[in-house]
């Protein structure tokens, strides 16, 4: 067990690191004089928060919200069709190609496909997170479902199992752990996909502030902006390990 | 079953108390492929196991054993065959069953309680009665301190004896053990042995058992029926008339030496030893 002291040192160490570099930082810009507009002080950019603090936080709540969307409507179908892969061989064989050649394409090429056809609403960003979150997901669910021991199988058959008693109670359990590998992947990923496509069209989000703070030359806004993107990816994956460590306590005992 | 005064007669009574249930298999093979690709692993294999019976199956590895074992219970199809369970004709997978596999196969998700109360909850049993008679195989198995305990909590013998647990807690007519015990280390095997056997005696579960331990069929069983390789078929049937329940160290006993002797020597026949 942990003790709580160490805990409350495991967070502090960080922060006190993490403070002791910004005060570097300033020091250093300021010793050098470095202009804001190429690398700004902590200090500025600290500010630059605060005062665009109400900006910062609508764009940044748009921006965290095509996110959730998109992870929701990529990881649901990477799961089942997971599953379709890892049960059924024609499946396997018709899918599985066709899924490893898609992986390997970058997918944020397709942003200007996307907005072509879908048009500039929010429709395009949400599937181009999807189809990011997509494929990992789909990966390590399937890795999972494969790892179940074919014996399993013979058990939940002697039981008299339904197909639907077997998926929730054996299947997809057991592939819980690697699931939330594939969440935990995406969660990061996901900030940069939305925040990029922003750049590409729009009227709101993070991606579009960015646009607006270089117009300006607003360095400091961009580097408040490169907090705020942090702090939505910090919060998204320690938010995955939370709900994977309630649903799965059995993984930390 | 003889009337049993002591409060653990209560696993093999209550109202959905099954005794063991007769195999009959007839002319069982197991082909895979066609044509002449195919490949004729397994059989023709006859078992008569009657109601009750402790049989163990033991071979050299691949001779089918498991193969077997699965066919008999209708979880793996055969290709030619039939089966009957209590004289009636095996159609679909046997549910009346409980199966320990060489590896505990416990979902690590669940604890130890959690685990063998997932009989219930996918056949539907009725939750208070079947709760007791876990506690009960609990108590039996030594694992009381354990309910509460995750799978990769428990030491192997210990997880070993949840699926035990799991495989009974139905109150089923048949036991099948693919290999129980294979994994677990010398100590723990014949304690667990012995626990088994005491378990029987009490419920008298039809018990199919394979094993690679001469020692392990002799000592569980009522009858051994030795396999060999290539294709998989029942070489010789050795029917073991020891008292129970049999003693930890077995070597002791001339008769049981005896029939230790005699499936060596079927093994040194079949090649099974090359030395």
């Amino acid at each position: 067990m942990k003790s709580p002291l160490s805990s409350a040192r495991q967070i502090a160490e960080p922060i006190i690191w993490f403070a002791g570099l910004l005060l570097i930082w300033e020091f250093l810009v300021r010793w050098f004089e470095v202009p804001s507009f190429i690398l700004p002080a902590p200090s500025a950019f600290l500010s630059q928060l605060v005062i665009d603090h109400e900006r910062l936080a609508r764009h940044g709540l748009i921006t965290t919200k095509l996110i959730l969307y998109g992870f929701v409507a990529g990881a649901i179908p990477g799961i089942i069709l997971a599953y379709l892969i890892a049960r059924f061989r024609l499946a396997d064989q018709i899918l599985y190609p066709i899924v490893v050649f898609i992986q390997g394409m970058p997918k944020i090429t397709l942003a200007p496909l996307l907005l072509v056809w879908f048009g500039f609403a929010d429709f395009p960003k949400i599937l181009l997170t999807a189809l990011i979150t997509f494929f990992p997901v789909l990966v390590d669910s399937a890795t999972g479902f494969r790892a179940i021991d074919k014996r399993q199988y013979y058990l939940s058959r002697s039981m008299g199992a339904s197909w639907w008693q077997t998926f929730t109670k054996f299947e997809l359990p057991s592939a819980a752990p690697y699931i939330f590998s594939g969440f935990r992947i995406t969660a990061v990923v996901a900030v940069t996909v939305v925040i990029v496509v922003e750049w590409l069209n729009s009227q709101s989000g993070l991606g579009y502030l960015v646009l607006r703070a270089m117009d300006s030359s607003n360095t400091p806004l961009l580097f408040a902006i490169l907090m705020v993107a942090s702090m939505i990816g910090v919060v998204l994956s320690g938010l995955v390990t939370l709900v994977e460590r309630l649903l799965l306590p059995w993984r930390s005992v | 079953m003889t009337e049993n005064a002591s409060p653990n007669s209560a696993l093999s009574s209550g109202q959905t108390s099954h005794a063991g249930a007769s195999i009959v298999a007839t002319n069982m093979t197991k082909v895979y492929g066609s044509g002449d690709a195919a490949f004729h692993a397994l059989g023709p294999i006859d078992l008569d196991i009657k109601p009750g019976e402790f049989v163990s199956l033991i071979g050299p590895s691949g001779c089918g054993k498991s193969t077997t074992l699965l066919m008999a219970s209708g979880l793996e199809p055969c290709t030619t065959g039939t089966i009957k369970v209590d004289g009636k004709a095996l159609t679909k997978p046997l549910s009346e069953v409980g199966i320990v596999f060489q590896d505990h196969l416990l979902l690590d998700f669940r604890t130890a309680m959690n685990n063998v109360m997932l009989q219930q909850e996918i056949r539907g049993l009725d939750k208070a009665q079947t709760r007791a008679r876990a506690d009960m195989l609990f108590d039996r198995l030594g694992l009381s301190h354990a309910k509460d305990r995750y799978p990769r909590q428990l030491s192997g013998g210990m997880r070993q004896r949840v699926s035990i647990a799991r495989a009974l807690v139905h109150d089923p007519s048949m036991l099948l053990m693919d290999e129980p015990f294979g994994a677990l280390d010398a100590i723990t095997r014949t304690q667990i042995r012995h626990d088994l056997e005491m378990l029987w005696l009490e419920t008298r579960k039809t018990v199919l058992f394979i094993t690679h331990s001469i020692e392990e069929a002799v000592g569980l069983s009522d009858r051994v029926l030795v396999m060999s390789n290539n294709p998989g078929r029942i070489v010789e049937e050795i029917k073991i008339d020891l008292p129970r329940p049999r003693p930890a160290h077995l070597g002791e006993y001339p008769e049981f030496s005896a029939y230790a002797e005699r499936i060596y020597k079927i093994f040194a026949k079949l090649g099974v030893y090359k030395f």
